[in-house]
């Protein structure tokens, strides 16, 4: 059975969801605060989740201060666990945290288009040939809650219309949500194994977590699918 | 050696200037902008380029931001600058959690005597009157300001 890692910050708040997230699609889930984190603790896991919430409180850049702790405590050894076959997955502000690890194509998450937090539910489509083992289990289009400030991708000139020709972003916003370059929800590298995303998947788990009493979509909600096919990809 | 003072702005790439509504409570009728800034000023004994450095990769996005001097003015077309920050005895948390990571750096090559936040808005328009952006962006319990004019362009 797959176990995950997840790193936990001051201000990260979203671990506790994302881990009965992991469990209900068959990993074994840990939550480990930062501060007893070293080298040695990607010797257990094959998944490293970098959850949401507000690391550090947001200060300087989201995710700044939890990539550079994170660098110093880890060096290269995050890099070379994805070399050997680990995967990494970063949600919301753990996107924002991964985005500035050298993981992800280079991009940068910055204040949403409208200059305001948002906190509400987006359509999303999949995009590309490539496809993420994280959507592996979704249909091509589908919907997730978003809530964030800073959830804007932008990148150098260029780089967006490349990454979604590429497929390095593989999960595209279906409308004009935060102002994202080129629509970019999501992003993944080459391997497809590192993802990094704004939505929250594990707050739609449940049918019941929908807005509309009525959905019925699919048996479970789209979340659990995607660490569903996460799980069957590192299973398989 | 004497401890030298950089002062150090931050702007975003990707920022416009904006609607000055969303900064204000009440509306005004003049299509006044605006647009934000950071200022870093920090008080250091040591390697000027190792705070450089340090400033880089701490404080500015390369994707998203640019860096420059903060002695001067990011925007000179400005009408005004309201510029603010804490009161010296408040709390100011992102300075705490920039000198919490700086602390614990082993060897950094410079020593940080003295931080101090500031933000800085630049607001644009003929006739720009600070009164209504001081009144509703500071907090007179926790925040100094001052409101520099600047020659219009």
């Amino acid at each position: 059975m797959p176990h995950a890692l997840l790193i936990k910050f001051p201000g990260t708040n979203c671990d506790a969801e994302t881990a009965r997230a992991l469990e209900a699609a068959g990993f074994t889930a840990e939550v480990l605060p930062v501060a007893l984190l070293d080298e040695s603790a990607l010797d257990r896991t094959q998944l490293v989740v970098f959850s949401g919430g507000f690391s550090y409180g947001d200060y300087v850049m989201s995710g700044r201060i939890a990539q550079l702790i994170t660098k110093n405590k880890l060096g290269d050894r995050l890099r070379k666990f994805v070399d050997d076959g680990g995967y990494a997955l970063g949600i919301c502000n753990g996107f924002q945290i991964l985005a500035q690890m050298d993981l992800l194509p280079k991009a940068s998450l910055i204040h949403n288009a409208s200059g305001r937090f948002m906190c509400r539910w987006v359509p999303l489509k999949k995009n590309g040939s490539k496809v993420s083992p994280f959507l592996s289990a979704l249909p091509e289009q589908f919907e997730l809650p978003v809530a964030h400030a800073e959830g804007r991708v932008v990148t150098m000139a260029g780089d967006a219309a490349g990454y979604v020709k590429s497929g390095l972003a593989p999960l595209l916003y279906g409308a004009d949500v935060n102002g994202s370059t080129e629509g970019i929800a999501g992003l993944q590298d080459e391997t497809g194994r590192v993802f990094g995303l704004m939505p929250h998947p594990e707050r739609f788990l449940f049918k019941a977590d929908h807005y509309d009493p009525d959905w019925s979509g699919a048996e479970q909600g789209w979340g659990y699918y995607f660490f569903k096919g996460a799980f069957e990809a590192m299973t398989a | 050696m004497m401890p030298t003072t950089r002062s150090f702005e931050i702007t975003g790439l990707f920022d416009k200037e904006s609607d000055c509504h969303k900064l204000l409570y009440a509306p005004v009728s003049h299509p006044w902008t605006y647009r934000e800034t950071v200022v870093y000023n920090v008080t250091f004994e040591g390697e000027a380029g190792a705070l450089e450095a340090f400033v880089g990769r701490v404080l500015v996005d390369p994707i998203s931001q640019a860096m420059q001097d903060g002695s001067g003015s990011a925007f000179p077309a400005a009408a005004f600058v309201l510029e603010y920050g804490m009161k010296g005895g408040a709390l100011d948390l992102e300075k705490e959690t920039i000198l919490n990571y700086y602390r614990a750096l082993p060897e950094p090559g410079f020593n940080i005597q003295k931080l101090v936040l500031r933000r800085r808005v630049y607001v644009f328009g003929e006739g720009a009157d600070s009164a209504p952006f001081v009144k509703d962006v500071c907090n007179p319990a926790i925040h100094t300001w001052e409101v520099k004019q600047q020659a219009a362009a």
